[in-house]
């Protein structure tokens, strides 16, 4: 009984994270200015991460937090990079 | 035991998903850049560290996993916030509805 109502509200979870993945993009696209876009850009990282997470929670299945791991380094290391090219129009 | 983790699993991920929801309706309706990234910052510390509390109860052998996200989460999500928003001051990003700016008046001395 509860592990449906569990199952139920993962989906509907997932559901939710998808869309705002979407709204995020469309900030992306429709951003005001540079560091708008960058906002954007770090926030798909981060909602990727929780929809790994949700199909880790779904499928009971503890190897999608394995490529979540993965995806917030590299979330990380994009973020600074692109916001010290931003600032200083140089990498190194 | 098996009733409790579901019910902690079921609570934490209702709450982080309202978290992300409130983060990402804050990015669409707050009127500038800064404003945006203090709203899109509670996502990345609230929302996916729920879910990961979540996973610790709910995915069997998930945990040690999940504690190692959580960790790099908390690490990562404020440096990334403040490097994001450094770049953007530097860059003279508007302030919308600002009513004091206390960087404007440091940055000559510095220079």
């Amino acid at each position: 009984m509860l592990t449906s109502v569990l199952t139920v509200a993962f989906n509907i979870a997932l559901v939710l994270h998808i869309v705002m993945v979407a709204v995020a993009a469309w900030r992306i696209w429709r951003g005001e200015n540079i560091a708008d876009r960058l906002i954007g850009v770090e926030l798909i990282t981060t909602l990727t991460m929780a929809v790994l997470v949700l199909l880790g929670l779904i499928q009971r299945d503890s190897v999608y937090m394995d490529i979540a791991i993965a995806l917030a380094a590299l979330g990380f290391v994009t973020t600074i990079a692109l916001a010290k090219y931003l600032a200083d129009e140089q990498l190194f | 035991m098996e009733k409790v983790l579901q019910v902690i699993a079921l609570i934490a991920v209702i709450v982080g998903t309202c978290f992300s929801l409130i983060g990402v309706i804050g990015l669409v309706r707050l009127p500038d850049v800064f404003t945006r990234l203090h709203a899109t910052g509670k996502v990345g510390v609230y929302g996916v560290v729920l879910l990961l509390i979540a996973a610790a109860a709910w995915t069997p052998l998930g945990w040690g996993r999940a504690l190692l996200l959580i960790v790099l989460l908390m690490i990562t999500g404020p440096v990334s916030a403040h490097v994001i928003a450094s770049a953007a001051y530097r860059v003279q990003v508007p302030l919308e509805q600002a009513i004091v700016d206390d960087l404007s008046a440091a940055e000559p001395s510095e220079t």
